[in-house]
């Protein structure tokens, strides 16, 4: 069972070692009733200065203040995704979630809650992803009690009939439907369910669609699902814009101090070796261009090993836009129409993936091999150090000019937090980031772009039906993708 | 609701050429704007500047007045291909592969918007890389190279997009566009701005360069600067202006006139094994400025706010009985709307439409679903809003609207298009203080007005075209089942919304293969 990403770190720099120390993790019985005040942290990288607290529940909250207009905002991390999703049966119901926390408490049920969001003209939202589910307000800065009222309410004290259960359930599956009509979506979730046969990481945070249909009828397992998962010591919370973060603390501590903790650690099974590559072609009932997926098995979050910082220079600089491959094939040639990858950058070892468009279904194979060709030159030879820079500099201003707003600063946090598990760490991540050298990258191919732990998966164009065997009626009721 | 990881993936695998603008756009606080309604002024085409020192980038935008409703007849496409091409090809000084090698150190990037009457270049940078930016940026509309290889890698994005995205993987952008083609027929706002196959096949790279000597001149441009910028940026940003012709040879479009709609029209777009995206509405003559508008925008929000659950049309449809995944209505052009939160800028026109979006749902319900979102409009028509929805929608909207324009990139924006609609101010500042003191009998005089149940065009994407005709045009009761129990109350409605005529005449009915679709 792999554990929170911190305990696995295989390389421990001084710098890190210090960090650890000033933000101590939140893992382990607290220590006093009153709330812990962690010492504020401040760094190279993250602009703006912010400060930590853990309740005595376990629960942690972080305040930012940046410059803004009157506005906040509030996010809730819950550290559990598609990849705590490990009962066969029960995929999709951390997305599940984020529906169903909108369905009100006893004290609010959802028309009051509603009618309470809706006067506050707060933006408010909710995402799921492979390692997380985040919950969003933007609001005006009068209205910060009241959110921290009515969020501490839902977390606590959710409270739903099956009946709205089952209609929320119709709902998801209508969003399965909308996202199954993107081919590039499709292509997404074959490569998950080739690439990994026992780590959950094998389905989307949609889940399987026939978990998805089967939803309704589980609501009992919705009930303990939130029981073991929507704990305190599994949350986050994030308060950025215009803000003094001493009340702020004091309110939250206020409102969400009764919470109970009792979170239970998911039975994730680990994903064992890959022996030999996979090759899969799928089939897209609409009209689409080729579409190339090849996925290496690659590492799991852990900006402490520089290699695995490298791991990241390495996407952008093979298939990035100043690659060899992307001026040939994108800009010169013209034969695709996108081209890129994706490091492994989850709680787990995910996937290290390039993707791309083909214009032409004859070309697939050369693009294919051109991929595989542009992997082998990275793992034998050492890259440019100009190039290497450029790619340095361009990660850094990537990750400075996405802090722009207090939406953006607390988005980007609570994503970073819900797979890092401590800001602090992202201190780590961009003073080595600055030490990667072209060894690192170099390495970085070697140690993970290895043949026999590929998947490449191809979608096409389904082929025209048969004619002879067609039943109109039949082709016209049948739902697209649903199968 | 979002799945995170996957539509960044597939937002990334999706090409969308007409979105590329960098999140720029919103209201320019303390902007001078002065135009009169009346007598046509001299066009105001001092920069806009919004300075936020604390910022640590800088924001850019340059508006030039030429959309696609100048594309000449068979040539549709003309005006996207060259701002595409201005903005995502090389220049005199840089073949395209080096500015995109230049700019990437910088992690900056800009990106282009071309509408039905703007086009809008813009961008921000980092402080600390601002000059290097900004002479890369200039460089782009003063010197473009309009090199031949950019010109193809371009137009086989924009026929793609209509080939393959639009047509065939976006069923929801393909209603909207289906909707604006029948809105605006027999006018230039018909074609996407993107174009259409034949024209955008028909284009020569002379025709681009007459196109952008023509229109790309110094009194059609405004420029717009904001965030920590020094005073050299505003005059190197001004002075590129000096370099363009002094004034355009290209008359400026006349606003389009539109025929009035009669009845209730209906074109089903066939897509063999679609399930069903439905659009539908009629053109309204009220515009940003107007007393009018601001009523009618709280109507419409109270109505089918975009993306929120507070939409009435959402809880109808969605929330109460789950046929799909969300529900809105719209005021304003409100283009890539599965991919944003907030309203876009940049995208004034002097036509607009009222509009209802019904995500996608199984075609078995879509019947349904249309009566259920045409009935809550007539209902909003004869009705109008309650004094406690009108109040509970005043409360959200004073609030909400802070969110519209939280970057400074989309305050230039908003500043642009006050330009535009030669608002004295700021429409965003207006529409609060309307607010303030705005009545329930205003919004409902302004619903009266403006929306107009029986004048409508209906377009549905589907993959059971005929099916969904003959059960439209016979307006025999709709049915719907669920698969958990409703209250007794939802299932009463149900009878009456199933019941709820249509009225669609059957003359009035087309169908059309996707394969036809902005062909030409």
């Amino acid at each position: 069972v792999p554990g929170p990403p911190g305990k696995r770190m295989t390389v421990l720099p001084s710098l890190l070692a210090l960090l650890l120390a000033a933000a101590p993790a939140v893992a382990g019985p607290p220590d006093a009733e009153a709330p812990k005040q962690d010492a504020p942290a401040q760094g190279d990288i993250f602009p703006y200065p912010w400060q930590q607290k853990t309740l005595a529940n376990g629960l942690r909250v972080i305040v930012i203040p940046t410059p803004s207009d009157g506005l906040v905002s509030y996010r809730t991390v819950v550290r559990t995704g598609a990849r705590d999703e490990y009962e066969k049966g029960s995929t999709g119901f951390a997305h599940f979630f984020e529906h169903m926390m909108f369905r009100g408490t006893v004290k609010y049920p959802a028309d009051k809650y509603g009618e309470i969001v809706t006067r506050m003209g707060a933006d408010s939202n909710a995402y799921t992803s492979t390692d997380m589910t985040v919950y969003e307000f933007d609001i005006a800065k009068d209205d910060l009690e009241t959110v921290i009222e009515i969020e501490s309410d839902r977390f606590m004290n959710l409270a739903y009939e099956e009946a709205a259960f089952e209609t929320e359930a119709g709902a998801v599956y209508g969003e399965y439907r909308k996202n199954r009509s993107s081919p590039g979506f499709v292509l997404y979730e074959a490569v998950r369910r080739e690439a990994f046969r026992k780590h959950t990481y094998a389905h989307t945070a949609m889940g399987f669609v026939e978990d998805i249909k089967a939803m309704p009828k589980k609501y009992d397992y919705s009930l303990s699902f939130f029981k073991r998962y929507y704990r305190p010591e599994n949350c986050v919370v994030i308060v950025a814009g215009d803000v003094d973060p001493e009340p702020t603390f004091a309110l939250i501590e206020q409102y969400y101090a009764a919470w109970k903790p009792g979170y239970v650690a998911p039975k994730i099974t680990a994903e064992p070796a890959q022996k030999k590559p996979k090759r899969v072609e799928i089939n897209y009932d609409g009209r689409t261009l080729p579409r190339v997926a090849v996925a290496y098995k690659g590492g799991a979050f852990a900006p402490e090993d520089r290699i695995w910082v490298a791991s990241m220079v390495l996407a952008e600089l093979a298939f990035g836009q100043t690659s060899d491959i992307y001026r040939e094939l994108l800009l010169e040639q013209q034969r695709v129409e996108s081209i890129r990858a994706e490091p492994a950058s989850d709680r787990d070892p995910e996937l290290w993936s390039v993707g791309a468009t083909i214009k032409d279904p004859a070309d697939v194979e050369a693009v294919l091999e051109r991929i595989e060709q542009t992997v082998v030159r990275y793992r034998d030879e050492l890259p440019d150090a100009a190039l290497v820079d450029s790619v340095k500099s361009h990660m850094r201003y990537d990750y400075l000019l996405g802090l722009d707003t207090p939406a953006s600063v607390a988005g980007e946090v609570a994503r970073f937090v819900g797979t890092a598990g401590e800001l602090a760490r992202v201190e780590v991540l961009y003073a080595n980031l600055a030490a990667v050298t072209p060894e690192d990258v170099r390495e970085a191919a070697r140690r993970w772009l290895v043949d026999a732990q590929r998947t490449t998966v191809i979608l096409r164009e389904a082929p025209p039906p048969d004619p002879t065997k067609l039943d109109p009626a039949k082709l016209d009721k049948a739902p697209k993708g649903a199968g | 609701m979002t799945i995170n990881k996957f539509t960044m993936i597939a937002a990334a695998l999706l090409s969308l050429p007409a979105c590329k603008v960098d999140g720029t756009t919103v209201q320019g606080d303390g902007v001078d704007t002065t135009t009169t309604a009346d007598t046509p002024a001299p066009a105001n085409n001092a920069t806009i500047e919004l300075p936020v020192p604390a910022e640590p980038s800088v924001s850019f935008a340059a508006w030039f007045k030429v959309g696609s409703q100048d594309d000449p007849v068979g040539r549709e496409g003309l005006a996207w291909l060259t701002g595409e091409l201005i903005a995502g090809g090389g220049t005199k000084q840089h073949p395209w592969q080096k500015i995109v090698e230049l700019l990437y150190p910088m992690s900056a990037r800009w990106g282009i918007r071309v509408d039905r009457e703007m086009t809008t270049l813009g961008g921000r940078t980092h402080h600390e890389t601002a000059d290097a930016y900004l002479a890369l940026l200039t460089q782009q509309w003063t010197e473009p190279a309009f090199d031949a290889k950019d010109f193809e890698r371009v137009r086989s994005e924009g026929l793609s997009y209509l080939e393959k995205t639009l047509r065939y993987s976006s069923d929801e952008e393909l209603g909207k566009a289906g909707l604006e083609s029948v809105v605006f027929r027999g006018t230039r706002y018909a074609h996407p701005a993107v174009g259409t196959v034949a024209g955008l096949q028909a284009i020569t790279l002379d025709d681009v360069r007459a196109f952008y000597e023509a229109h790309y001149a110094r009194d059609r441009v405004v420029f717009a600067i904001g965030g920590r910028y020094q005073p050299d940026h505003l005059s190197a940003l001004e002075a590129s202006g000096e370099a363009l012709a002094a004034t355009a040879s290209a008359p400026a479009a006349a606003a389009p006139e539109l025929a009035p709609m009669k009845d209730k029209q209906l074109l089903l777009i066939a897509k063999p094994g679609a399930d069903a995206s439905i659009s539908f509405g009629h053109p309204i003559d009220v515009q940003r400025g107007d007393d009018d508008f601001y009523a009618l925008w709280l109507a419409n929000s109270w109505l089918g706010e975009h993306r929120n659950s507070a939409s009435h049309l959402f809880q109808v449809i969605r929330d109460v009985r789950g046929l799909n995944y969300g529900d809105y209505s719209y005021i304003e052009a409100y283009p890539e709307g599965g991919f944003r939160q907030m309203p876009p800028t940049n995208v004034g026109r002097r036509a607009q439409l009222f509009q209802v979006w019904i995500r996608t749902l199984p075609n078995e319900h879509a019947h349904f679903a249309l009566r259920a979102a045409h009935r809550e409009l007539e209902r909003l028509v004869e009705q109008g809003l309650t004094q406690e929805q009108f109040e509970l929608t005043r409360d959200f909207l004073r609030k909400y609207i802070l969110h519209f324009a939280d970057t400074t990139g989309q305050r230039l924006g908003y500043a642009i298009d006050d330009r535009f609609y030669g608002i004295d101010g700021s429409h965003l500042e207006r529409f609060d203080k309307a607010l303030q003191s705005m009545t329930l009998e205003q919004v409902n005089a302004a619903i009266k007005r403006h929306l107009h149940p029986n004048e409508l065009a209906i377009v549905i994407v589907t993959g059971q075209a005929e099916t969904l005709r003959d059960a439209i045009v016979a307006d025999q009761p709709a049915t719907i089942t669920y698969p958990s129990p409703k209250s007794e109350a939802v299932l009463a409605e149900d009878q009456l919304i199933g019941a709820h005529k249509l009225g669609v005449p059957a003359a009035n009915v087309s169908i059309v293969g996707v394969e036809e679709m902005f062909a030409k």
